[in-house]
């Protein structure tokens, strides 16, 4: 439990849930995989078992907005957003760990959860797309669209620090 | 704006935005990656914006946003429900 606790919570807080949400959940997380545990597939990764289970538990508590728009928004469109063809400087802001923190918070939440399990918690492919529920292909098209997402906000934040 | 169809090295700017995740997680065949490097050293707008967007990944996989241990109060009440549920289990 303790090798994994802190990283759950950080992934339900990341998850826009409230304190109470995310205490919540990973309780009922960590009691459900003891429930569950003979359901446990020994193949997989525990602890992508464990951040599954957890993103269910905060489903329960946490629906998803309904209404959300879709993605209409073309992946050059986004490239473009994030810098593509701009002679600026790279973004100095990367460096700030506040900051980063700060536009990974303004993302979607279906965006913010790939990057948090792929790029911060460091699952693979495969597992990250267990977790979500995806195949590998749909979760490398939210992840890629989602760090995309992430640069062009980290621009505009530099953009308005710096106007 | 540059133009993203412009094709240097075979790839086309476009290309070359489309695989740039693959490409920084090590995802790409090997012929595929050997092109986007070609395509790189010679096209100043994707070796610029590639860099920046390697060193974002880097930053956010180098533990930028990983915060620290759990909070002691989530975590003494995380074990008293842990351990009222194996007293449940025993009694049942």
């Amino acid at each position: 439990m303790g090798r994994h606790d802190a990283a759950v919570h950080r992934f339900l807080a990341s998850l826009n849930a409230s304190p109470d949400e995310a205490e919540d959940a990973l309780q009922e997380c960590f009691v459900g995989a003891w429930r569950g545990a003979a359901t446990y597939r020994g193949g997989e990764s525990a602890r992508g078992w464990l951040f599954a289970i957890a993103r269910n538990a905060l489903r329960r508590h946490h629906r998803r907005r309904v209404g959300e728009p879709e993605d209409l928004v073309s992946l050059e469109e986004l490239g473009e957003r994030a810098g593509w063809g701009t002679t600026d400087d790279a973004l100095g802001s990367i460096e700030a760990r506040e900051t980063l923190m700060w536009v990974l918070d303004q993302l979607g939440e279906e965006e913010r959860e790939v990057i948090v399990l792929r790029d911060v918690e460091g699952f693979s492919g495969e597992e990250t797309a267990d977790i979500l529920g995806l195949g590998v292909a749909a979760m490398k098209s939210r992840l890629h669209r989602a760090r995309l997402r992430l640069m062009a906000a980290l621009r505009e934040r530099e953009r308005r620090d710096h106007a | 704006m540059p133009d993203l169809n412009r094709v240097v090295a075979g790839l086309s700017c476009r290309d070359v935005l489309k695989v740039l995740s693959e490409y920084v997680d090590g995802e790409l065949p090997a012929e595929t990656v050997a092109r986007v490097r070609a395509h790189l050293q010679e096209c100043d707008h994707c070796e610029r914006f590639g860099g920046t967007f390697g060193s974002l990944v880097s930053r956010l996989r180098g533990g930028a946003t990983a915060a620290g241990d759990l909070d002691p109060d989530a975590r003494r009440k995380l074990a008293e429900r842990m351990r009222a549920e194996w007293m449940r289990e025993g009694r049942e």
